[in-house]
């Protein structure tokens, strides 16, 4: 990871030289252990402050909404590269603007997984090693293999590397295929009731406070439907009526267009399970339409777009 | 404990079509107990907010004055959802209406000086109240001019009131349009040309001005020109607002907030806080 | 009154008595939402483990969603209001932090001139009991902002942790006659009084602090610093950092229509989403990320300080801790106050 770390910051110095970009949207360290946060670098701006670690957990691709007329180069892991091709694919921005500077991921780590390790005591520090991350707390210290402790959305990731890039950090990361979906088959076992009283749960703790919506790359309506007061789709609480409303229309809008980058459950404050919805309604599009978003640069979101051989058991 | 949130209940008991677009309907609202129309004292320049139930509340200042007894005049703009509302309301149905909130314009430095309303399109509301106001006690005041205009003849509000005023020899009415038609025999040009024209004299004068941003903007400068100075520049400010009462937090421009503080402000005021509204 | 000692093992019991006369509110590590305040039914509910919840016990007194007033679309438009009882409540196990931001919000809604009837009637005849915090966090930053992990303001008794006791410190008349009403309490021996300095000491040792001196002088000319373009950056403009804040106080106000009757109801509202200052018109005097960033470093660091004579922010850290892309306010107030912020 450090020579990829080195190799990134080349990388964009050289870009900066060339005069190929205005911006860079990478990571730079966090205020706090196990964080990193989003940094925007200019020309001038010091390239030693960009950090590739496991605790790089933002969903970059995000920003690029925010800087539609500038030339901007960005650090993609495998999630980011394929939100990128989806945004690609939406003209949402524009190829000749961009330079997809695609790094080997291995994932990134979930500090709620650390948080339930060290029984909600504070961290205090924290190193990656080679084999797993060295965590200090209450005093103490412990290292955990990052198997345990990372997202669980990496941990079923079938795209370690950018799908696509312009320029490649360093050696691809093996890809062994893992079947994304066994907790969903459990959860289809689950009688209607069951499932049903599942979500309830999970959603009755939002807040509605949006940042599943905010953080999410795929999200960039100029008006959401869930703002809109004319007509007022639905109720504007934080009660669970409307917030559920608001968590199903937001999974479906998600339906081929989702890449499972788990920034909406990284960034959820009440830590709502969010990602069983739209994993759900990613596994039907994949056996419905044969269609995994983002992963080729020329293949549209399926409700973006009509083949004779959709699947049309729905008209009878 | 008094709580801030219930409004009061009012009937319409009118409602006049004010411009030919239809976009602007006055309301004459009558509310419904005796005691609350005891409790319902305002001063030219304050504001309400006007409930539709169902369909929310949206501030509105009083057009009418409160030497008019027995009626609350408010005249509204079709804009959004609780304006739509209102525009559908038949005379005889009711709303609420929670008041009298903010500050008004300061008439008692008004007394014994020139007064000059310089008014825009539909933000003619709060003066019509003032001017109505000042000439109930015509003589605390010396010379009122007002000078208001609209895109075009079809767009001033008050059109009778604004013959009958034009008519008497107590105020200088200056009543011009954008863009005239056949019927409009008025002057025609833009207020802040209108105003240099009519040059009125700043000397012991207080000028008040309503109206929307471009044309304060182009204002301002000629005001200055002819020697008001920012103190005597009296401006009545319109912000997003909620509660009215300066708890919701939306309305602020610095650490005044327009519902509590405002929406009457001078230049001088203005011109301390941020350039954010 | 002098300082009591209460055992830990009796502070359970001790609430548990006042269950006949008190709504008793508490941290609760709770099944669904995790560590929150609310309303307990028994004491066992009650966890002291963690330092502080995620979300802060503003709603107790500010409720997320308030319903207003109903209304009747039958008769002439009656008003119905909503019934509130008059229970007395205990808020315990609040940090001082949080009390402080109470009396924050007491400047907003009972300012006088106007009282929010809501906010009255849910904190009047409430008493709160505060435990110290003598292991802060590391995101804790009270002191930078004129509090301690120690501070009684907004507290009628302040509780100290010594090991095997708690130290409690009468603040208020009603503080006191609720500890002399309790047998469980006795006086404070000088080993009790050493311990609990000890612990004050040791925490106000570790709790950090940076130097924001100069923020005000920055913030009174720095309206137009570029450095706020810089700052925003990377917000994503969600509502985590205002729910979430204890002293963060704006909402906004609608209905809700039914057939028959319908709800005027206010709910939470948050400086940070666009439509927050969007006039009807469609104008918005905050029409980006950079100006509603602004506006919430602006409110709680200088605009409440004009009018409060206090920062709209105790330092409770939770915006740090929550934020998804570590928008840290620590460092924006370092930077602000010292030469980051750029030339004005």
């Amino acid at each position: 990871m450090e020579t990829n770390e080195n190799e990134i910051r080349l990388t964009v110095k050289k870009l900066f030289d060339e005069d190929k970009i205005d911006i860079l949207i990478g990571y730079s360290p966090g205020t706090l252990p196990l964080r990193t946060s989003p940094v925007f670098l200019r020309k001038e701006d010091d390239v030693e402050v960009l950090v590739w670690n496991s605790f790089c957990e933002n969903t970059l691709s995000n920003y690029l909404k925010n800087y539609k007329d500038k030339r901007v180069g960005i650090v993609a892991k495998g999630c980011d590269s394929r939100l990128i091709n989806l945004l690609l694919l939406e003209s949402q921005v524009k190829k000749e603007n961009l330079v997809v500077i695609g790094v080997p991921c291995r994932g990134v780590i979930d500090r709620k997984k650390i948080d339930k390790i060290t029984g909600g005591m504070e961290v205090t520090g924290s190193e990656e090693k080679e084999d797993g991350i060295l965590i200090f707390f209450d005093g103490t210290d412990k290292k955990v293999t990052k198997a345990d402790i990372l997202h669980d959305s990496c941990m079923i990731c079938n795209y370690k590397n950018a799908v696509s890039s312009d320029i490649f950090i360093g050696e691809k990361e093996k890809e062994e295929k893992v079947d994304p979906y066994n907790k969903i088959r459990e959860m289809e076992e689950n009688s209607t009731d069951e499932r049903w009283n599942y979500f309830n749960k999970e959603i009755e703790k939002c807040i509605r406070c949006y940042a599943c919506r905010n953080v999410c790359p795929m999200c960039y309506c100029q008006e959401c439907f869930v703002d809109c007061t004319d007509p007022e789709w639905f109720g504007k609480t934080a009660e669970i009526k409307d917030t559920k409303m608001f968590h199903i229309v937001r999974a479906y809008h998600m339906a081929g267009r989702c890449v499972d980058c788990g920034a909406c459950v990284k960034a959820c404050p009440m830590d709502v399970d969010l990602r069983f919805l739209t994993k759900k309604i990613e596994k039907d599009v994949l056996e419905f339409f044969a269609y995994e978003a983002g992963v080729k640069d020329d293949e549209p979101p399926p409700f973006t777009t009509f083949k004779p051989e959709d699947p049309q058991e729905f008209i009878r | 404990m008094k709580n801030p949130y219930l409004p009061f209940s009012a009937r319409v008991d009118r409602v006049k079509i004010e411009t030919e677009d239809n976009n602007i309907k006055s309301f004459d609202f009558i509310l419904l107990n005796k005691s609350d129309e005891d409790a319902f004292t305002y001063l030219p320049g304050q504001f309400a907010e006007v409930s539709v139930f169902g369909k929310g509340e949206a501030p509105f200042g009083m057009a009418s004055s409160p030497t008019e007894s027995g009626y609350l005049k408010f005249s509204i703009n079709k804009v959004g959802v609780v304006t739509e509302a209102l525009h559908n309301l038949e005379e005889g149905e009711i709303v609420g209406i929670r008041g009298p909130l903010g500050n008004h314009y300061p008439l008692d430095e008004f007394e014994g000086k020139d007064v000059v309303i310089v008014g825009g399109g539909f933000a003619f509301t709060t003066l019509r109240s003032l001017l109505i106001y000042m000439q109930k006690s015509r003589d605390k005041y010396k010379d009122i001019t007002v000078i208001y205009g609209a895109r075009s003849p079809g767009l001033l509000l008050y059109r009778d009131e604004l013959e009958k005023w034009q008519n008497q020899d107590d105020l200088k009415m200056h009543i011009t349009v954008d863009k005239g038609d056949e019927s409009w025999n008025g002057l025609v040009g833009f207020v802040p040309n209108v105003t240099k024209d009519a040059a009125p004299s700043s000397e012991n004068a207080y000028v008040i001005v309503c109206g929307p941003p471009i044309m304060i903007k182009f204002t301002i400068p000629v005001l200055t020109e002819l020697g008001f100075t920012p103190d005597r520049i009296i401006l009545s400010l319109e912000m997003r607002m909620k509660c009215g009462i300066g708890m919701c937090g939306r309305c602020n421009i610095g650490s005044k907030y327009v519902c509590k503080d405002g929406p009457v402000f001078t230049l001088e005021e203005l011109r301390k806080l941020p350039d954010e509204y | 009154m002098e300082e009591q000692v209460i055992e830990k093992k009796d502070i359970k019991s001790w609430i548990e008595g006042l269950f006949a006369d008190y709504e008793v509110y508490a941290p609760v590590l709770d099944e669904k939402k995790g560590k929150v305040y609310k309303k307990v039914e028994s004491t066992e509910d009650i966890n002291l483990e963690f330092l502080n919840s995620k979300n802060s016990p503003k709603d107790i007194y500010f409720p997320q969603t308030e319903r207003l007033f109903s209304f009747s679309r039958k008769d002439e438009m009656g008003l119905i209001p909503p019934h509130m009882d008059d229970k007395k409540k205990i808020v315990f196990g609040i940090r001082p932090c949080d009390a402080m931001a109470f009396t924050m919000l007491d400047k907003v809604f009972v300012s006088g001139e106007n009282n929010d009837f809501y906010f009255i009637k849910r904190s009047e005849n409430t008493l709160t009991i505060g435990i110290g915090c003598i292991k802060p966090d590391s995101t804790c930053f009270c002191k930078v902002v004129g509090g301690e992990p120690s501070s009684e303001e907004g507290l009628d008794i302040l509780l100290i942790d010594t090991g095997k006791e708690y130290v409690a410190e009468p603040v208020t008349d009603k503080g006191k006659s609720l500890i002399e009403g309790s047998s469980f309490f006795k006086e404070a021996t000088p080993e009790n009084i050493r311990l609990k300095e000890e612990a004050i000491t040791n925490a106000n040792e570790k709790i950090q602090e940076f130097d924001i001196s100069g923020l005000k002088e920055r913030l009174d000319r720095g309206f137009d610093l570029p450095v706020w373009a810089k700052i925003h950056e990377k917000c994503v403009g969600c509502g985590i950092c205002t729910f979430l804040c204890p002293t963060c106080h704006c909402f906004d106000i609608l209905d809700e229509e039914g057939k028959e009757y319908g709800e005027r109801i206010r709910i939470w509202d948050s400086c940070q989403f666009p439509l927050f200052t969007k006039h009807a018109s469609g104008a918005n005097p905050r029409p980006t990320g950079k100006e509603r960033m602004r506006q919430r470093i602006m409110h709680k660091f200088k605009y409440f300080v004009e009018n409060n004579d206090i920062f709209a922010c105790v330092g409770c850290g939770r915006c740090v801790k929550y934020c998804p892309v570590n928008l840290d306010i620590r460092e924006v107030l370092k930077s602000l106050a010292g030469d980051g912020g750029g030339k004005s």
